[in-house]
């Protein structure tokens, strides 16, 4: 058993107490902020950007730091010393917390996730038993902070971009469950650390390269399926349907500006990449590679889903309200079943 | 599915072939080709006060104001409301009127666009462009105005 | 490519060779018709203002004329005239104006609303502008002037210098009423626009939801309107009307509505234009649909896709390469100004050889691109979910709105005016008319997209053409008097195939070198109309495709 981040911390602090370890976990959680925070910030303003502009043949930014990199700094700036426009007839409360529930929620995900190590330190804050309920728990919530967003502000644009984030969210939810509850079934844990494990096996070996045991290639169907509902998970192409901005102008985010609306952008951003997580965890070995430190693997994979988000932008079509709801329940919920009772049935067969 | 994978191929080859479309503007400027209509250049040297441009504009740009006598011309150029027609640059005469090639010019306000002619001989986008050296070899490739009766003056 | 349709039965007031015959009709009218004027298009039949619905649905039931293309009004010293300007979707070289005068103190006239429903629109227009009021007629009130305009700007006694400032207190929200929804409904009211991403320019859709259903959808024009058919009235013939028509349909289709104007005051002022004008004038012309199309196939991808989508930036790559060859031949990359009454302004830019090269390049790469295009979108299966049988158009629905173009060529209605109609080069070339019976958004879509192809067929033969064309015999512009001023009370009214559908242009000439009344036919002015019938009872998403599909330009709408 690998020790757990905060252990790390308070071993360097070397007192015993209960004050010493929650300052540890604090710490320990201000690492992994700042480190996801990081990569949001890289992510959101720059890499967004580049990688569309790749798609569409252009060049996007390139003035302010090598290949624009430093475009972070005037669009914080930008973002930030824009005023803060509170709709007349907002729902005050509501409407305030609205962005921090959805920024908080994606964030607090990253609590249980393992994320690897770099030399001595391991980066994974908690390993509760019930890591993956956790995380599937904490990641919904943010639909709550849409709905919030969206009623709250007083604008039909925001209230229907609410409605649909709900209805997307219900249809998306179970199938997505479902989905995890079969690698469940595979590792016979809900701990994150153990379902990495049950992931480190060799499948086969080709030659000098050892195929891994990962979920994703025993399970591919399964993989495709989480992929699927996890991109409306994430609100992404094809289906952003909650900001839809040819639709409903902006959907739930429609009345946000400066700070809040940066509070919403980089909360979808981190949700994206808590959604990579949850698929490197789940289905991509987690932080396991050759050579490399877990750290910069797992990094890897969370790119790669953040990639494939952008790319399908760039190609697919929104899918309408109803015909998502139409695909979650009618179609995306029978195969996820399916897919369990297929498992269910082959892991109980090489169990016998 | 196929379909939707065909697309995803599309774009994802766009995205490799490395190949960009949009141009680093203003840091490389975008070449014009040679009929290129951009910001009004007027020759005072040549000028015969005809006013056969201000009559032919379309929108009032061109302001010329002048006693019987023709004492005391002015030519006024409200650049900010030209709509690049070029029909004052066809109906001149004597060359006095061209289109140069250059399309940036700024000013914060309306009136900042509005010239007289004391103005124009040193407005800075007018750069050393001679009127009667651009354009080759394009400027025979227009047509003189046609028979009959001329309305002018 | 056959130029007549061979139709199995003739209708009564058409002779055996495809003409209008004229008294047969008046035969067929009987006591309806007061009196018959010549227009140089077509005959007028005049009648009395309380006789219009008769006369029309005479005319549409027994003679076939299905297409009710233009209502022009106007105002003389004496009088007020509604004329309707009816085609047929079969044979649109068969024209008849039905003119309707009304007395100068009572200007009420019967409203054709309920035999054309094009014409809600269009006589809303009239009353707006000229104020004349049409009895009957389903929702009568302004279209492209604010509700608290005073006065009809285009009637003869309006004051043209009074301020039209209204101040607070008197502009006590007129929309207030209409936008009311009762309370016990289960309905919500919502402004789409005209501040909107969908709406592609300044369009204001009053729209009513379900859910997320449309039940009730009012487009609201006119925030782009900028006095264009005035304008035109108070510029003369010879020059300064050209550049106007690049600013109706501004994205691109600028030689397609110079044409327009070019084609009605040619055949008003009797000018004749040489060949070789002809041929670039297609050409360019041609190199125009197909920036248009492009652009409007991008922003329809933009609706249906999302703002992150490739399709829009590929389209707007190959629009701008079209740009750079229209700007090496015109000198501009929207507001051309390049043709002229009799020609055309240039010649093609020297190298010639130069030129010609890049215009075929440009021709075999179009299909090329094209095929990525349909990899992106028609043969996506999710943008397929999207579109297919989503803003039903059916063609006799299109017929009555007066729909024209790729809208209606999309509802597998054959008619295109530049082979029913031929102008310019077009009756010599190789080319297929598209149509589609699909009736929903994806046809449109599909009809576009194949349009490019045949446009850049059509450039590749011009190219030929003019490559092999002697060079002393290169006319760009025939000898025609200065100052052009065509016969006073000369009217005429001629349309174009535009980049939108039928581009169309009244012009009643007074003797002086400026019209007296200048009127535009817009084709998105009359294909938005439909847009009711296509959104009711879809999903917002299916209007917002639906409005894409339409292909509107706001500054053509709204003129």
């Amino acid at each position: 058993m690998v020790e757990l981040l905060p252990e790390t911390v308070s071993d360097l602090i070397g007192i015993e107490g209960f004050a010493v370890e929650f300052l540890a976990a604090i710490v320990g959680a201000a690492i992994i902020g700042t480190i996801i925070m990081l990569q949001t910030a890289l992510a959101g303003p720059w890499a967004k950007r580049k990688i569309t502009a790749a798609f569409t043949d252009r060049i996007s930014v390139n003035k302010f730091g090598p290949w624009g990199v430093g475009i972070i700094i005037p669009d914080s700036v930008r973002l930030l010393s824009k005023e803060l426009i509170v709709p007349e007839g907002a729902d005050r409360p509501a409407w305030d917390l609205a962005p921090l529930v959805i920024a908080s929620s994606a964030l607090l995900g990253f609590a249980v996730i393992p994320m690897g190590d770099l030399g001595p330190i391991n980066f994974h804050l908690a390993d509760p038993e019930v890591g993956l309920a956790f995380v599937f728990a904490i990641a919904s919530i943010a639909s709550i902070g849409l709905v919030m967003a969206g009623y709250s502000s007083n604008n039909k644009y925001s209230f229907l971009g609410g409605l649909r984030a709900v209805a997307q969210n219900l249809a998306y939810e179970i199938p997505l469950i479902i989905v995890g509850i079969s690698v469940v079934i595979f590792a016979g844990s809900l701990q994150m650390s153990e379902i990495v494990a049950a992931q480190q096996q060799t499948l086969v070996e080709l030659g000098p390269v050892a195929i891994p045991a990962w979920f994703a290639i025993l399970n591919p169907f399964a993989f495709f399926l989480f992929l699927a509902a996890n991109m409306a998970e994430v609100g992404r192409n094809p289906f952003d349907i909650p900001e839809a901005p040819t639709e409903i102008v902006a959907g739930f985010q429609t009345e946000y500006s400066s700070v809040y609306f940066v509070l919403i952008y980089l909360g979808e951003f981190i949700h994206i990449f808590l959604g990579g997580a949850i698929i490197a965890t789940i289905f991509l070995g987690g932080p396991a590679g050759p050579i490399l430190p877990g750290i910069v693997w797992f990094l890897i994979k969370i790119w790669a889903v953040f990639l494939l988000t952008q790319w399908l932008r760039s190609a697919l079509p929104r899918v309408r309200i109803d015909q998502l709801i139409e695909i979650g329940w009618k179609q995306l919920l029978v195969l996820a079943f399916l897919n369990l009772f297929l498992t269910a049935l082959i892991v109980g067969v090489l169990a016998a | 599915m196929l379909g939707v994978l065909k697309g995803m191929a599309t774009t994802m080859k766009h995205a490799l072939d490395g190949e960009t479309f949009t141009v680093k503007y203003p840091a490389e400027e975008p070449e014009v080709s040679p009929r290129f209509r951009g910001v009004h250049k007027f020759s005072q040297e040549r000028c015969i006060w005809c006013r056969q441009c201000e009559k032919v504009c379309p929108n009032d740009t061109i302001q010329i104001v002048m006693d019987d006598k023709r004492n005391g011309e002015q030519y006024n150029l409200h650049i900010g409301q030209c709509i690049y027609c070029r029909l004052c640059e066809e109906v001149c005469p004597v060359d006095a009127i061209l289109l140069t090639q250059n399309f940036e010019f700024v000013g914060e306000t309306k009136d900042e666009l509005a010239f007289n002619k004391e103005e124009l001989k040193n407005v800075p986008w007018y750069k050393d462009l001679d009127p009667l050296e651009s354009r080759e070899p394009d400027r025979s490739a227009w047509v003189g105005e046609g028979e009959g009766e001329v309305d002018y003056q | 490519m056959s130029l007549e349709q061979p139709r199995p039965e003739l209708d009564v007031g058409e002779t055996p060779d495809g003409e209008v015959d004229y008294d047969e009709l008046a035969e067929l009218l009987g006591e309806y018709v007061l009196d018959r004027e010549s227009h140089v298009n077509a005959e007028g039949f005049v009648i009395r203002p309380d006789d219009v619905v008769a006369v029309l649905d005479i005319l549409k039931r027994d003679a076939g004329f299905d297409n009710l293309s233009c209502v022009t009004a106007q105002e003389y010293y004496d009088r007020y005239e509604s004329i309707y300007h009816l085609k047929k979707y079969d044979d649109p070289t068969q024209e008849l104006s039905v003119v309707v005068p009304t007395l100068r103190d009572e200007p009420v006239s019967q409203s054709a609303a309920s035999v054309f429903d094009t014409a809600n629109w269009h006589e809303r227009e009239a009353y707006d502008l000229v104020g004349i009021e049409y009895e009957d007629h389903p929702d009568l009130r302004r279209i492209l002037l604010p509700d608290t305009w005073q006065g009809h700007p285009l009637s003869l006694d309006y004051n043209q210098d009074q301020p039209q400032i209204v101040a607070l207190r008197e502009h006590a929200d007129p929309m207030e009423h209409r936008s009311e929804v009762p309370d016990e409904q289960d309905t919500m009211f919502i402004n789409i626009g005209p501040h909107h991403p969908a709406t592609h320019g300044v369009l204001h859709l009053r729209t009513v939801l379900d859910g997320e259903q449309v039940i009730d959808v009012d487009p609201d024009l006119g925030y782009l309107h900028r006095c264009e058919e005035q304008m035109c009235q108070q510029s003369t013939y010879r020059h300064q009307i050209m550049p106007y028509p690049d600013r109706w349909d501004y994205i691109s289709a600028g030689i397609l509505n110079e044409w327009a104007y070019a084609r009605a005051a040619e055949s008003l002022a009797d000018i004749d234009v040489p060949e070789y004008a002809q041929i670039i004038r297609t050409m360019s012309a041609e190199m125009c649909r197909i920036a248009s199309h492009l652009l409007a196939v991008g922003t329809f991808a933009l609706d249906i896709y999302g703002d992150f989508t490739a399709i829009f930036m590929y389209a707007i790559t190959d629009r701008e390469k079209v740009e750079n060859l229209l700007e090496d031949l015109t000198g501009q990359r929207l507001m051309f100004n390049y043709l002229r009454l009799r020609g055309v302004a240039w010649d093609l830019p020297e190298p010639r050889e130069e030129y010609f090269e890049k215009v075929r390049e440009f021709c075999t790469y179009v299909p090329e691109r094209l095929e990525e295009y349909h990899n992106l979108l028609s043969a996506n299966e999710l943008f397929q979910m999207r579109v297919i049988d989503t803003g039903i158009l059916p063609p006799e629905v299109a017929k009555a709105y007066g729909c024209t173009g790729p809208v209606a060529r999309g509802s597998g209605i054959d008619y295109d005016i530049r082979r029913d109609d031929p102008y310019g080069y077009y009756d010599e070339l190789e080319w297929d008319v598209i149509t589609d019976d699909g009736c929903d958004n994806f046809s449109r879509a599909f009809v576009r997209l194949e349009e490019i192809r045949q446009s850049a067929r059509i450039i590749e033969q011009c190219v030929d053409l003019l490559e092999e064309w002697p060079e002393d015999e290169r006319e760009i512009q025939s000898n025609v008097p200065r100052t052009l001023k065509p016969d006073a009370d000369s009217e005429v009214y001629r349309t174009v195939e535009a980049a939108k559908g039928e581009l169309g242009i009244y012009i009643r000439a007074d003797g002086t070198d400026k019209p007296a009344r200048f009127k535009i036919r817009s084709p998105a002015f009359c294909n938005l109309q439909s847009l009711e019938v296509m959104a009711e009872g879809e999903y917002v998403p299916d209007m917002v495709a639906a409005l894409g599909s339409l292909d509107i330009v706001l500054g053509e709408v709204d003129r």
